[in-house]
């Protein structure tokens, strides 16, 4: 009894497996005939030809598979061990740290007025100078100790137009890592 | 109706009416693509085109050339793939 149910099952399991093969073969074949229609209507439509420049072309912009080139043909790691020298401190800098280096050597770019401004404001912290004169809040002037960073994260915030919808949404995500900032 | 051939029905039932026919062909087209199956059989489409001339083709045309060889190109890893989930819910669906 066992010895035939045994192999009933394995029946139905090949059986299965035949049903499996042919669910893909439908599926395949689907794909196929997608296909074609796809490709019939692009050759009666006009448009299957389309990407297709003359031969000449085709060859001059062929994709580019050699070591030490990239797909158009260009080395693209010439530049790595160059070294350039500096217009501003006339020192010779690596390449690839030159944009960055620039950035900090002429107090231009984003970084730099962030660390000259953090520094304006180390140095105020002690003195407590007032910078309300260019706040819209009366919130800083009540305060008795100064929120140095914050007044510097207030004091970006108020060029922007005060009208504007999102302002109280992103002053409030700036206060917050600027009074982590100030610590106790 | 055989009953091998009530529980074939059925499955195939199933499969339409759960929406995985669907999802399966859609997958197998992914997969198709991904693989540079598609851009293979369009490549051999140009071919035939170009022979039996752009005005006068046909869908059937192209499906006698299409098909054969669209079957055999499919690799094996995709149909590993589809086979898997089909079986997945063969094994789930199946009495």
């Amino acid at each position: 009894m066992k010895m035939e149910e045994v192999s009933m099952s394995s029946l139905d399991n090949s059986k299965l497996e035949g049903l499996a093969q042919d669910i893909l073969s439908d599926l395949v074949e689907d794909a196929c005939l997608g296909l074609c229609f796809e490709v019939h209507r692009a050759v009666k439509q006009g448009y299957f030809f389309l990407d297709d420049t003359d031969q000449e072309s085709m060859r001059d912009f062929e994709i580019v598979d050699q070591p030490g080139l990239d797909v158009f043909g260009q080395v693209y790691n010439q530049w790595k061990n160059k070294e350039c020298v500096c217009p501003n401190c006339s020192r010779s800098i690596a390449a690839s740290r030159f944009a960055p280096h620039l950035e900090k050597c002429l107090g231009m770019g984003r970084n730099s007025s962030r660390i000259a401004n953090r520094r304006i404001v180390t140095g105020n912290n002690t003195n407590n100078k007032s910078e309300s004169d260019q706040e819209d809040n009366d919130d800083v002037n009540d305060n008795d100790w100064s929120y140095g960073a914050e007044k510097k994260a207030k004091k970006r915030k108020s060029e922007k137009n005060p009208n504007s919808p999102r302002r109280s949404k992103s002053f409030k995500h700036k206060s917050r890592p600027a009074q982590a900032f100030m610590g106790p | 109706m055989s009953k091998e051939s009530r529980m074939r029905a059925t499955i195939n039932q199933k499969l339409t009416e759960m929406g995985e026919r669907e999802r399966l062909k859609e997958i197998l087209r992914a997969k198709l693509t991904e693989c540079g199956w598609k851009d293979q059989m369009k490549a051999h489409c140009k071919e035939v085109i170009k022979e039996k001339g752009l005005e006068h083709v046909t869908v059937e045309d192209l499906m006698v050339e299409i098909t054969p060889k669209g079957r055999a190109l499919v690799p094996d890893s995709v149909k590993k793939e589809l086979l898997h989930r089909i079986r997945a819910f063969l094994s789930q669906h199946a009495t």
